[in-house]
């Protein structure tokens, strides 16, 4: 094998390479929900390991437990044969093992090398910052690392791209003997994906190991040399990259068939209920929206398909009343009436709601009850006069909707903050049922929730479906749009790329549809 | 087996004991500010100097004057918390005050001409005091919204609003009464005599108009909170404002009905202000806008926004008051006082940190 590779270095033959860190019977409990249920992972010397399961299957939690951001669990951490136990962060750092976050933990403001030194300045007579040790020092990491960056530059002057790469330069100084990357590739161009790949083949030359998470399995083939499944919180299986197929890789991180846990049921759908015409979203000269049309039926799940930053997001919130109407140009109609939706306010009104893509951030008041969270929208219909709310008109209502939708709840006065994921989510959907809804927009909704609360969203949303509702649904999660969709059309830098009836889903002329506009597709795939 | 048994048995036994205490710990927390309240009570109570067998801080003079000192804080805090319900600060009601005891003073005694710009010499007479008071609440509440306005438009944080209302308020003062306090008599040709009454005592002289107004504004406001959409969604803004506007709420007008209401509450206690002290100065109500956040942070409220009660607000109100009268009676001087009460402040936020959270 290692002759294949001579510019990668030292390549791994099999097993053999040894093992330097060692995670042991981990076993990861959040409220509601166990995250890592007996986890044994191993981490060898000389080797890029690829890390892959679907949304919420513990991949972060494993890699947060491994670099001290989580530090209460079970199990146990072996390294070099030690036993250890993080306290936090640094300790993990000063152990040699480093986390590159997907959300870069950079300071835009400062420059390349205060940042790779941020908290471990040089310092003179122990106080004054020592600037030019500090960048000679930068310099030559840059140089070691192949990289063309100044390290005066700051931050925000920076590529994306770059920007990854100074975090693994960051990384680097420290010293580091285990670098885990978290998704790194979600923002790059593919020749910046090529130059990362060729630093990390580096780095394993310099005897550097490389926990490599991704979604992206032509990613992992091109780059890891082992690959780790993990799904529903448990490790199903590890093996060498070559001793494995991308179906057989596929198999195992799904587990199921598809078709078994997203039953779909065949619905006549019936008159237009959401027509948008030319829907272009101007954001300074920025075309985020670019004339888009589509159309949903009433009782249809419609999917919209794309990689990230392809606009699926702002398409929902531009429907939704989100932005200011001097961004936007087109016609949106409901149910065949053109309208001018200035908030959210009035597209709820109008019957749309939106199931944000982020529960916490944007869909939940966690430390309020369910009742008042799940009114929130609809509390219109339970005022006497003087807006003096009826609390006993509320509490009936989300009685019988949290019996509807089966929300699991100790009471109907619980902080919404203690229920698991998928309870959530279905608070969130419960919100808008009560506020009447005839189409839904919904968000990425089964992120971060677990298999059988998947299952149970998208029943819901089939069986609301047979009652008329229209859906709008964005997911990064192909197979999920292929399993409960009517109709997908695929968005692309803006644009409707593609539109795929039931009949004729075909997951490679989406992705291609998805990737139309980038430059180019990477050949060394496949 | 049996050994498993009995050791499961018995952490199960450990961990419901846990959950009871945090269970109790829970509600200690929850009542944190009735409960200081009558652990400074008890401590006032304690240290009271005690005169012909009596204790003079029980002495039914004392509480009386207690209750009336702390009517301008209680009121002002009850406005304060909506305004820090959403995650939002009013530092301008102590100018506020200034401003409003002196346009209260000047309406109620003003005579002769007034030269205004445009429109030339007026003559004016004095007020009857119900116009009066209607003209300076509604003062307060165009402060207000100019507050709420400027915060939500141009999306500075009220921090930087009201701190330039707290200029605005003091300066428009003095331009009102030309650096001079403006004093209320009631003599024939002076103030309306039915004025006089937010300055007096009721039930053989026990119970202070202001401490009754302090309470309806609680009660009313509290009510409000409990019971109206604009309490829920106050709570739900501070909570998470994104939810809260993509849930359809109208978060913009939420935001200035809070800034309103509290500088409302400003002008409130800004009559009440004049009423006691029978004038109206520029230089009056120095930092009452921290006394009023003391309260309502000592009340429980969070800064971050979405948490706090009306009670607990007064309540906060009350322990300060209780402190300071407790310090005045032992013949502590002002200047400790202001520094036991600055560390009762950050004790009062210290103790939060110890809450029993739910979410991990």
């Amino acid at each position: 094998m290692s002759e294949q590779h001579p510019t990668a270095g030292a390549t791994p033959n099999g097993a053999d390479t040894p093992v330097i860190l060692s995670m042991r019977h981990i076993t990861k409990r959040f409220p509601g929900v166990i995250a890592l249920d007996d986890v044994t992972f191993d981490v060898h010397s000389h080797e890029v390991h690829g890390l892959v399961g679907e949304n919420g299957a513990g991949k972060s939690t494993l890699m947060n437990i491994m670099s001290g951001v989580y530090t209460d669990y079970e199990g146990a951490l072996v390294l070099n044969g030690h036993q250890v136990r993080f306290h936090n962060p640094r300790d993990a750092q000063d152990a040699g093992i480093v986390m590159i976050h997907q959300e870069l933990n950079l300071v835009p403001e400062l420059t390349v090398y205060e940042n790779i030194f941020l908290g471990r300045e040089h310092k003179t007579l122990r106080a004054l910052v020592n600037r030019s040790s500090m960048r000679r020092q930068a310099q030559k990491l840059m140089s070691d690392l192949g990289l063309d960056i100044d390290p005066n530059r700051p931050i925000n002057r920076l590529r994306v791209g770059q920007r990854q790469l100074v975090e693994i330069a960051k990384a680097l100084n420290l010293n580091s003997r285990i670098i885990i990357m978290d998704e790194p590739t979600s923002a790059l161009s593919d020749t910046e994906v090529e130059y990362l790949f060729q630093v990390v083949r580096n780095l394993r030359a310099h005897d550097v190991a490389v926990i490599y998470i991704s979604h992206r399995l032509d990613e992992i083939f091109s780059i890891a040399d082992r690959i780790s499944v993990l799904r529903d919180g448990q490790v199903v299986g590890t093996s060498l990259a070559r001793d494995i197929t991308r179906r057989e890789l596929i198999n195992l991180m799904v587990g199921r068939e598809l078709d078994v846990l997203y039953p779909k049921e065949t619905v006549e759908t019936g008159p237009v209920v959401l027509q948008v015409e030319d829907l272009t979203l101007r954001q300074g000269r920025i075309h985020i929206l670019d004339s888009v049309s589509l159309q949903v039926h009433q009782g249809e799940i419609v999917g919209l398909a794309g990689l990230m930053g392809a606009g699926r997001t702002q398409l929902l919130e531009a429907i939704f009343g989100v932005y200011p109407q001097s961004q936007l140009s087109g016609t949106i109609y409901l149910e065949g009436k053109p309208l001018r939706i200035k908030s959210p306010k009035a597209a709820i009104q109008r019957g749309i709601g939106l199931v944000a893509e982020d529960r916490k951030g944007q869909s939940l008041v966690l430390e309020r009850t369910v009742t008042e969270n799940a009114t929130l929208a609809a509390l219109k219909q339970f005022l006497y006069f003087l807006n003096v709310i009826n609390q006993r008109a509320e509490r009936n209502a989300v009685t019988d909707i949290v019996q509807d939708l089966n929300i699991k709840t100790p009471t109907i006065s619980t902080m919404v903050a203690n229920l698991s994921g998928g309870n959530q989510q279905k608070v969130v959907i419960a919100k808008f049922l009560l506020a009447h809804i005839k189409l839904f927009l919904l968000d990425e909704p089964t992120r971060g929730i677990d298999v059988g609360a998947k299952a149970e969203v998208y029943n819901l949303i089939g069986e609301l479906a047979r009652q008329g509702t229209g859906f709008l649904l964005v997911s990064s999660e192909l197979p999920e749009l292929l399993a409960v969709c009517d109709r997908i059309y695929v968005l692309c830098n803006g644009r409707i790329t593609g539109e795929f009836a039931r009949g004729a889903f075909d997951q490679a002329a989406i992705m291609e549809a998805a990737t139309q506009f980038e430059d180019q597709i990477s050949a060394s795939t496949d | 087996m049996g050994t498993v048994t009995s050791t499961s048995a018995r952490s199960s036994t450990a961990t419901s004991t846990r959950q009871i205490l945090r269970r109790a710990l829970g509600y200690l927390f929850q009542f944190q500010s009735f409960f200081g309240l009558i652990i400074v009570f008890i401590l006032a109570v304690a240290y009271s100097p005690v005169r012909n067998d009596a204790n003079i801080f029980l002495s039914q003079r004392n509480l009386s004057n207690v209750a009336r000192d702390v009517s301008e804080t209680g009121i002002l805090a009850t406005g304060q918390l909506l305004v820090i319900l959403i995650a939002g600060i009013d530092l301008s009601v102590g100018s506020v005050v200034a401003l409003t005891a002196t346009g209260t003073a000047y309406l109620l005694m003003r005579e002769g001409w007034l030269d205004l710009p445009l429109i030339g010499s007026v003559q004016v007479s004095p007020m009857d005091s119900v116009p009066a008071i209607i003209t300076i609440l509604i003062m307060g509440l165009l402060i207000g919204w100019w507050n709420g306005w400027t915060s939500e438009r141009f999306k500075i944080p009220s921090f930087v609003t009201t701190l330039a209302m707290l200029s605005i308020a003091r300066g428009l003062a003095h331009i009102w009464s030309d650096n001079i306090a403006v004093p209320i008599s009631y003599r024939a040709g002076g103030a309306d005599p039915s004025f006089e009454i937010l300055s007096e005592r009721i039930y053989n002289n026990i119970i202070p108009v202001p401490a009754l107004i302090m309470l309806g504004a609680g009660i009313v406001m509290a009510l409000v909170l409990r019971y109206t959409s604009f309490g829920r969604h106050l709570y739900a803004i501070g909570g998470n404002e994104t939810a809260s506007r993509l849930s359809g709420i109208s978060v913009t007008r939420i935001k200035i009905l809070a800034f309103m209401l509290c500088s409302f509450f400003a002008a409130m206690a800004g009559i009440v202000h004049a009423a006691q002290l029978n004038q109206g100065s520029p230089n009056e109500a120095v930092g009452y806008e921290l006394n009023a956040i003391a309260a309502v942070v000592i009340g429980g409220a969070s800064l971050m926004g979405g948490k706090g009660t009306v009670a607990g607000a007064i309540a906060g109100a009350f322990i300060l008051g209780i402190l300071d009268n407790m310090l005045s009676l032992n013949n502590v001087d002002s200047n400790t006082q202001l520094v036991v009460k600055g560390l009762l402040v950050v004790g009062a936020v210290a103790l939060q940190r110890f809450r029993p959270r739910d979410i991990d």
